[in-house]
């Protein structure tokens, strides 16, 4: 460790104030302009916000997809992780590396695979017409059921990672254990496997959740104006309506929960490293 | 026995909900026919070679390419010094510097980019692309740091320690001992700062002008207008250049030890 105070400073301030001034003071002023009204502070802009049946829908839809999301995300990461823990050690590197392949491709290319699969012509509406479980085309896109899904596929992987690496330190004869003393595998799970990997659940779940909640892609292209989410919404008012009140009090809503969910993942990472 | 199926399956389609989607639109960019289709109605190149040709692909390709490498340097030049001073020095308040380093990675994107718009931008007349430059450094710091960081971290500090007491100054120790110590840090944080900002797109949404648009928003906005192939076949190029940047980083750096 070295003690001089002034290379200290000479080093990290560059770093510090620009990201002070490119970053922190032009946030906080936006988010100040929704306690604004000329010159005294108020919170009408949340009152006015939350009173339009618009904006309630387009929150309540955002906090229940990320639910969905994260809830599914949870299932299909216990049972991929769980299968992935037990494979040999080469086959488990290859098939955690394909897993995290997608985390590295642009997820606009990402999401615009879903409107081939999903699209009037697309290959799901080709099967169902073919085999005649439907007369005409369904629309998917533009749906709930297509945010869903593309928001599923841009963030399992995370979930699956963090599961695997819970799954990895959990004790290993653990769940042979619990089976010998006949415990059916619901029981394993719920008794054993379940409170083992709590940490790797709320690490993973908190990633996804957030992710959903803040994506813009995927709303914007498989949802469009129909199925706004709350960075959907934000970019629709400012620029179909010049609207910065209402965009501040989005933007704090979205700042809140992912600052949240940050700090629950640093004192999970804090209380872990104590241990 | 039923266990020894189950891992299989599970795998198998997890594997095609998550890798699927890419073949598909592989195969749908190689199509002959107008439209976004699939299967492809026969084989040909012209969608990829009409990516080549579309003008404006090729004007944003080259802004995000300026901001992927551009942006990524200016973080490292930032990040690099104060990963150093963070890790070897006793800084006053370095909690509060590390979190204000960090924070434009928790902070979401459309809300820097609009801050920067309606603040910068606006009112000091500042030019979009410095604009999309600034956000995208200061996106990109908070990897740069982190990733400098760790390597720093597994540097033990007492051989530029050495370096200093032989006579060495404390620059020199720093450029001639630890710098080629964690040049793999620094490549990875390269890579993991290029791949980010490439395919940023909330924070650059607000920040496009005439002529100056990253290549996620051009392609964002082209295929609200038609529904030819060509952002299928971009799509494809971009994800075999981020597959092939990755698979490079792992094969000569061993990338994952960094991310």
């Amino acid at each position: 460790m070295f003690q001089n105070r002034a290379e200290a400073f000479a080093l990290v301030l560059p770093a510090a104030i620009f990201a002070g001034a490119v970053f922190l003071v032009p946030v906080v002023i936006l988010l100040s302009e929704g306690f604004r009204s000329g010159d005294s502070w108020t919170i009408q802009a949340y009152i006015d916000f939350f009173s339009q049946s618009l904006n309630q829908a387009v929150f309540l839809r955002t906090l229940k997809l990320a639910a969905m999301v994260t809830a599914a995300a949870a299932v299909i990461g216990y049972a991929a992780a769980f299968a992935i823990v037990n494979l040999p050690p080469k086959g488990k590197g290859r098939i955690t590396g394909l897993v995290v392949l997608p985390l590295m491709i642009s997820p606009v290319a990402r999401t615009y695979a879903w409107i081939v699969i999903l699209g009037r012509t697309g290959i799901v509406n080709q099967a169902l017409v073919s085999v005649g479980l439907s007369d005409e085309p369904i629309r998917f896109l533009f749906t709930e059921t297509a945010v869903f899904i593309g928001l599923l596929q841009l963030f399992l992987p995370l979930m699956i990672i963090s599961l695997i690496s819970a799954l990895e330190n959990m004790p290993r004869d653990a769940v042979p254990a619990a089976r010998v003393l006949g415990a059916n595998w619901l029981q394993v799970f719920t008794k054993v496997i379940l409170p083992l990997t709590k940490e790797g659940l709320v690490i993973g779940g908190t990633l996804v959740f957030t992710g959903s909640m803040t994506a813009y892609i995927t709303p914007a292209i498989l949802g469009g104006s129909k199925v706004l989410m709350l960075e959907t919404l934000l970019y629709q008012r400012v620029t179909m309506a010049n609207d910065f009140v209402s965009a501040s009090v989005i933007a704090l809503i979205l700042i809140v929960m992912a600052f949240a969910a940050n700090l629950l993942l640093k004192r999970l990472a804090t209380a872990r490293n104590k241990r | 026995m039923r266990n020894k199926l189950y891992a299989p399956i599970i795998l198998l389609l997890v594997l095609a909900f998550l890798i699927g989607p890419f073949i598909i639109i592989i195969a749908a960019s190689l199509s002959a026919g107008e439209t976004l289709s699939f299967p492809p109605q026969g084989l040909s190149l012209r969608w990829v070679i009409k990516v080549f040709e579309v003008e404006s692909f090729r004007a944003s390709f080259g802004i995000s390419m300026f901001l992927a490498i551009g942006g990524t340097l200016a973080a490292l030049i930032l990040g690099i010094p104060a990963s150093y001073a963070l890790s070897r020095y006793k800084v006053p308040g370095a909690e509060t510097i590390r979190t204000i380093v960090s924070s434009p990675i928790i902070v979401p994107g459309i809300i820097v980019g609009l801050a920067l718009l309606r603040y910068f931008v606006v009112p000091f007349n500042f030019g979009i692309l410095l604009a999309l430059f600034l956000a995208h450094t200061a996106l990109i710091l908070p990897y740069a740091v982190r990733v400098v960081s760790a390597s720093l971290n597994n540097l033990r500090s007492d051989i530029e320690e050495a370096a200093v007491l032989l006579g060495c100054s404390r620059t020199g120790a720093f450029f001639r001992v630890v710098m080629p110590n964690i040049r793999g840090g620094i490549l990875a944080a390269f890579i993991l700062g290029f791949v980010t900002s490439f395919n940023q797109v909330p924070v650059s949404l607000f920040l496009s002008g005439p002529g100056v648009r990253t290549l996620p928003i051009d392609m964002l906005s082209y295929m609200e207008i038609t529904y030819d192939p060509s952002v299928a076949a971009l799509s494809a190029l971009l994800a075999f250049m981020s597959l092939g940047i990755v698979f490079l980083a792992e094969r000569f750096l061993g990338f994952s030890r960094y991310v």
